[in-house]
């Protein structure tokens, strides 16, 4: 091989050659805790990091080992970690980067997890966090502080669906040495790679359109490798001593790949937000049809968006591809094979005709995840959202009528007519309320 | 660790442990357009296995400040400062692609500093296209993308890792992104230039194990064995399915050869 495999090929192959011994051509599940050292020197080097390798499964794991070794390769990294699930991703990558006293600039307009982890938890800890608009490009500028360790967004946020300018936000985190991590769920590496506009560190929720079955929950930390970590004296704990092996320095022994040696030596150790190896396995049969998936996403996305923004029942309609949209011409240029399959909408009839489209859809199914091969359907305000503020609500983009439409892989006819019966329902709440 | 050598801050690995020239010393010396990243999996090992680690990286090349050498001598040269500044009298050199035609060569100038050879995917001759040179000035990171991809054997080319999650094509395009712009051009004419393998080889009488990858496209297995035929009892040892970056490919199979080697 003189080139590097593309990515349908990696989908199916990263991270995995079948082993000498038995020649498994699928991923084997390797469901144990623990691994037999060749002998008592093999083991001192594990735990040394002196070599790579397996010596426990909170640690690392050879099939968890397969999915993140085909994620760093989709996504173009140098490494990746899997975790028990997406803010178990989150939450050790800020972990990992951040002490008492640091903090942090991020989007206003986040999954609710997100802002409530940073609002309110990570607070208690003593990392502090200045909540900006993913659009204004010189708040984000402006309310970094000598402080500040992390730069943290969605590319396509939940459920508001404004996008980041990744190129953009890159550029003011690499002027003022401060990493760039975005929450890369709703694009996946099919839809955008944005280490190669200059991201530093990716987090997914595995869970969604990566598995994509629901069957599931898992998430990833995937390193760029393009952070300059030992630039100057701002991150101690990846560029200088650390308590133990000897106070290694993960940025001198690693290079690259310092975030992820300390991500695993620390984070996975001493939090211990594992995965485990039958997830890993679920996931992994998802990956492989992530490229054929994501295009029918797309496909039946941009067919609904007609269906919607045609229709007599809807009042409103919001996706990154549409006209009206503020990140519209971004889009056009960051996102050119679609920007997710997340449609937001508002019934005519308000909050109570949404109520009423939700319990009355018969093939779509009314629950908490999005990304599913399954269309899903949601009332924010009321869930995922419920437990942020009011004023987070507004600043976030909310409304209190917003539906959000995971679009699935079912015939787009089928979804359609499914719709109707809901928008028949809404329709009637809507004529009562005026009588 | 860093170190002063001829009035310029270098960076050299030492695995951890602080340099004791009491120990027998080992000295690993990178390829073109590399760094101690090379041997991130051979530097802790060693270390904590009783000898005296080092792993510089050249002058321009990852975190040692300065510019370039310009030739195979004058890294051997510098090679042989770096172990007179350290006080350390001889030294086992283990060298990796242009490392080791720096080992060759510095073997063949300063035989008194060399206890033994470790030759991995090298040869006695690195004659470098003229199109990779060129690019290497004009679009260096289209050559690192070229290299890396060259540089790996199959199982590499499907993310295969020992280090769990780790990618080894876009780790090693980070790895030469982090050196001085001028370093690969600078070692790719080194490497051109330099025609003095052959007769370096025919000099040698240390003892000498050369690992070779017989998947590898940099310096071909073929250039490797006959740099073991030319030198006086050396040993060979092939890995039928690693590429060049043989090293990090198969740190394990590597560092359990290696030791054998430095037992005896």
């Amino acid at each position: 091989m003189s080139d590097d495999y593309k990515f349908d090929t990696l989908s199916l192959h990263a991270g995995h050659v079948p082993d000498a011994q038995h020649g498994s051509r699928a991923v084997p599940i390797h469901q144990t805790t623990s691994y037999v050292f060749r002998d008592s020197e093999h083991a001192a080097a594990l735990y040394n990091m002196e070599l790579g390798g397996h010596l426990y499964t909170r640690i690392s794991n050879p099939t968890v080992a397969v999915l993140e070794q085909r994620v760093a390769a989709l996504d173009g990294g140098v490494a990746a970690t899997a975790t028990a699930s997406g803010m178990a991703a989150l939450a050790t990558a800020v972990m990992t980067i951040c002490s008492s006293g640091d903090h942090i600039v991020a989007s206003s307009r986040m999954y609710g997890a997100n802002i409530n982890l940073l609002e309110n938890t990570l607070p208690r800890f003593g990392i502090t966090t200045t909540f900006v608009a993913p659009d204004d490009l010189a708040a984000i500028e402006a309310a970094i502080q000598p402080n500040t360790k992390i730069i943290f967004g969605e590319v396509i946020g939940n459920p508001g669906l404004d996008v980041m300018d990744v190129a953009a936000v890159a550029q003011i985190g690499k002027r003022a040495h401060v990493p760039l991590m975005l929450d890369c769920t709703f694009n996946t590496p099919w839809l955008l790679k944005p280490i190669t506009l200059g991201a530093n560190i990716i987090i997914h929720s595995l869970t969604k359109w990566m598995g994509g079955h629901g069957i599931a929950i898992g998430g990833a930390v995937v390193d760029g490798g393009n952070f300059d970590w030992g630039k100057d004296d701002r991150f101690p704990t990846i560029a200088g001593p650390h308590y133990a092996m000897n106070e290694i320095n993960f940025f001198e022994e690693f290079g690259p790949a310092a975030f992820t040696a300390k991500f695993r030596a620390e984070g996975m150790y001493n939090f211990g937000p594992s995965m485990s190896p039958t997830n890993a396995f679920h996931i992994l049969q998802g990956l492989e049809t992530l490229p054929l998936r994501m295009q029918k996403h797309m496909d039946n996305t941009a067919a609904m968006l007609e269906f919607l923004s045609g229709h007599d029942a809807v009042a409103w309609v919001k996706h990154p591809t549409l006209p009206d949209h503020p990140s519209h011409a971004l889009v056009k240029t960051m996102l050119p094979k679609g920007a997710g399959s997340i449609i937001v909408f508002g019934l005519k009839g308000g909050r109570d005709a949404g109520k009423a489209f939700i319990e009355a859809v018969e093939l779509s199914s009314h629950l908490a995840n999005v990304g599913d091969a399954k269309t899903l359907v949601i009332h924010p305000a009321s869930t995922t959202h419920s437990h942020i503020s009011a004023e987070a609500m507004v600043e976030g983009g909310l409304s209190d009528d917003m539906i959000r439409l995971s679009v699935g892989l079912e015939d787009i006819a089928d979804i359609t007519a499914d719709f109707e019966i809901g928008f028949r329902a809404a329709a009637r709440v809507a004529a009562k309320a005026a009588e | 660790m860093k170190h002063k050598l001829h009035g310029e801050t270098i960076h050299i690995a030492t695995g951890g442990l602080d340099f004791d020239a009491a120990k027998p010393v080992i000295i690993f010396i990178h390829g073109s357009g590399q760094s101690h990243l090379t041997w991130v999996l051979q530097t802790r090992y060693f270390a904590h296995r009783g000898f005296a680690v080092l792993a510089p990286d050249f002058p321009g090349h990852g975190l040692s400040e300065g510019k370039p050498l310009t030739s195979i001598e004058a890294m051997a040269d510098w090679i042989d400062g770096l172990l007179d500044s350290l006080g350390a009298s001889t030294a086992t050199l283990v060298g990796h692609s242009q490392g080791v035609l720096v080992a060759l060569e510095a073997a063949r100038r300063h035989p008194q500093r060399v206890a033994a050879l470790g030759l991995i995917a090298g040869a006695m001759a690195i004659p470098v296209n003229d199109a990779l040179i060129e690019m290497s000035q004009s679009a260096p990171a289209k050559a690192f993308r070229m290299m890396t991809s060259w540089g790996h054997g199959p199982g590499a080319h499907k993310f295969d890792n020992t280090q769990p999650g780790h990618a080894f094509l876009g780790y090693g395009r980070r790895v030469m992104a982090q050196n001085d712009d001028a370093a690969l051009h600078a070692d790719l004419v080194a490497c051109d230039r330099y025609d003095a393998g052959a007769g370096a080889a025919a000099s040698v009488t240390q003892p000498t194990l050369c690992l070779i990858a017989a998947k590898d496209k940099m310096t071909p297995a073929k250039f490797g064995q006959k740099m073991a035929a030319s030198i006086q009892g050396a040993e060979l040892r092939m890995f039928d399915r690693a590429g060049h970056f043989l090293p990090a490919e198969y740190p394990i199979e590597v560092n359990d050869a290696l030791a054998a080697f430095l037992a005896r």
